[in-house]
């Protein structure tokens, strides 16, 4: 009797704790939809096709965006459970779907809990490197 | 000889920056040769500074905890239940383009010190300045209550056994100084070394120590994942008559051997080690240390550090 009681304990604390991860789970909101200045729809990837600027992109990836995107950029990094907005999938072929200004600006200006890079990744081709690495992500 | 390194040292980077004006002069369009990516992953290697500097008006918080010798094995858990462990916590302030001031205080002999490092020359990827070079200061207070100082006597004599005289306290005995110069180059993106010189001035020490002492430095990373290396720190106190007080060396410097692991991100650098110094402060590594790496006399540590943009 003893043990089918811990048997029971066992099964509600584990049923508990997947009940309470898709609680947080659907406490995260979806990103709104961004507000892109002009200047950066419209802005040319000069590095665009740089085959030799994806090692580049994979190392600042995994220093400044891994912690949240998580490896392969789905939004699963360490740190993304704590954070009110789910960071986006960026597999998804609608986030893929955007030029490369918008995600530039998406990934280095920010907004909210997307912080700004622009004062720690200082040079324009490492920022473009990240985002040759995000296209390799499709 | 070492006079002769240091020379080379010191002027062959200015011969690359000459030859690089030269190459400027030919009709093709001047290439902007940039400073190489990440030579570093933190302003810290361990127990010394490194070459890289974050951009202008970032803060940076340390924190650096040593705990006690490995020596006493399972009794005090390998030291991390030690009573000898030391403490700095300290800010860092990028003022203008790779200079960098700072202050920290420390529990051992309640250090209170001022820094500076200056990146002089950065590295850069096509080569046409091979190595960065690096200078850094550390000015120290010693905070202790004057109790200890008026409690020590100096015998001013020659001879041994005459009686100590009392002591005076001047509160100028309280300071000293470290200057050090390092030249690193990243190798490849895996391997990142630097070597380095110091000279380490107390103005009171006891009377079997000298006052000076000069060092030689080596320090490296080896980069095994996009964030995780293995970083290592050697730092030798010189044994150099010319400079020496004493006749023979009774109570010589240790050299300080570290060897960690560094984890990095954006804004976080952290780095475990198991390394010799008890000392936290370089001049305090230089001319104190009396633990020996070949006899237990290693301790783990951890530095870590945080940085804020403004």
């Amino acid at each position: 009797m003893k043990g089918k009681n811990l048997w029971v304990l066992v099964a509600l604390v584990f049923f508990g704790a997947a009940a309470m991860s898709f609680m947080v789970s659907q406490d995260q909101k979806k990103g709104a939809p961004w507000n892109i200045p002009a200047e950066y729809k419209s802005m040319k990837n000069p590095h665009a096709g740089k085959a030799d600027l994806v090692p580049v992109g994979k190392m600042l990836w995994a220093k400044h965006c891994k912690s949240c995107h998580g490896n392969m950029g789905l939004g699963d990094g360490p740190k993304a459970a704590s954070l009110k907005t789910h960071p986006g999938n960026f597999k998804d072929a609608a986030f893929q779907a955007q030029s490369d200004g918008v995600i530039y600006y998406q990934s280095f200006v920010g907004r909210d809990e997307m912080p700004n890079f622009e004062k720690k990744i200082l040079e324009a081709e490492d920022r473009w490197a990240i985002v040759n690495f995000i296209r390799t992500m499709k | 000889m070492k006079k002769i390194i240091i020379f080379l040292l010191l002027v062959l980077p200015f011969c690359a920056i000459v030859m690089a004006q030269d190459e400027t002069t030919e009709p093709e369009a001047p290439v902007r040769d940039r400073p190489v990516r990440s030579p570093w992953e933190s302003g810290y290697l361990i127990d010394n500074p490194t070459s890289l500097i974050p951009v202008k008006n970032t803060l940076e918080f340390v924190i650096q905890h040593k705990f006690g010798t490995i020596e006493n094995g399972r009794s005090d858990l390998w030291g991390l239940y030690a009573a000898g462990s030391n403490i700095r916590l300290g800010l860092n302030y990028v003022l203008f383009k790779n200079f960098q001031v700072g202050w920290g205080i420390t529990k051992k002999n309640m250090y209170n010190d001022f820094s500076a490092r200056w990146t002089l020359l950065e590295q850069t990827r096509a080569n046409r300045v091979p190595v960065s070079v690096t200078l850094y200061g550390v000015m120290a207070i010693d905070g202790r209550s004057q109790e200890y100082y008026d409690g020590m006597r100096y015998n001013h004599s020659s001879d041994p056994y005459h009686p100590l005289t009392t002591y005076s306290y001047r509160p100028g005995q309280r300071l000293s100084y470290f200057s050090q110069l390092l030249i690193g180059r990243k190798f490849s993106e895996r391997l990142s070394l630097q070597a380095g010189a110091s000279f380490t001035h107390y103005n009171l020490v006891a009377r079997t120590g000298d006052h000076d002492k000069i060092g030689a430095h080596l320090g490296g990373r080896f980069k095994f994942s996009p964030q995780s290396s293995l970083i290592f720190n050697y730092d030798v106190p010189l044994k150099i008559k010319n400079i020496s007080e004493q006749r023979e060396w009774i109570a010589h410097p240790k050299e300080n051997l570290a060897l960690g692991l560094e984890v990095s991100t954006s804004t976080h650098a952290f780095q475990i080690y198991l390394g010799t110094a008890d000392g936290i402060i370089p001049q305090d590594q230089m001319l104190f240390n009396q633990n020996d790496w070949k006899d237990k006399g290693l301790a783990v540590g951890f530095v870590i550090t945080r940085l804020w943009n403004f």
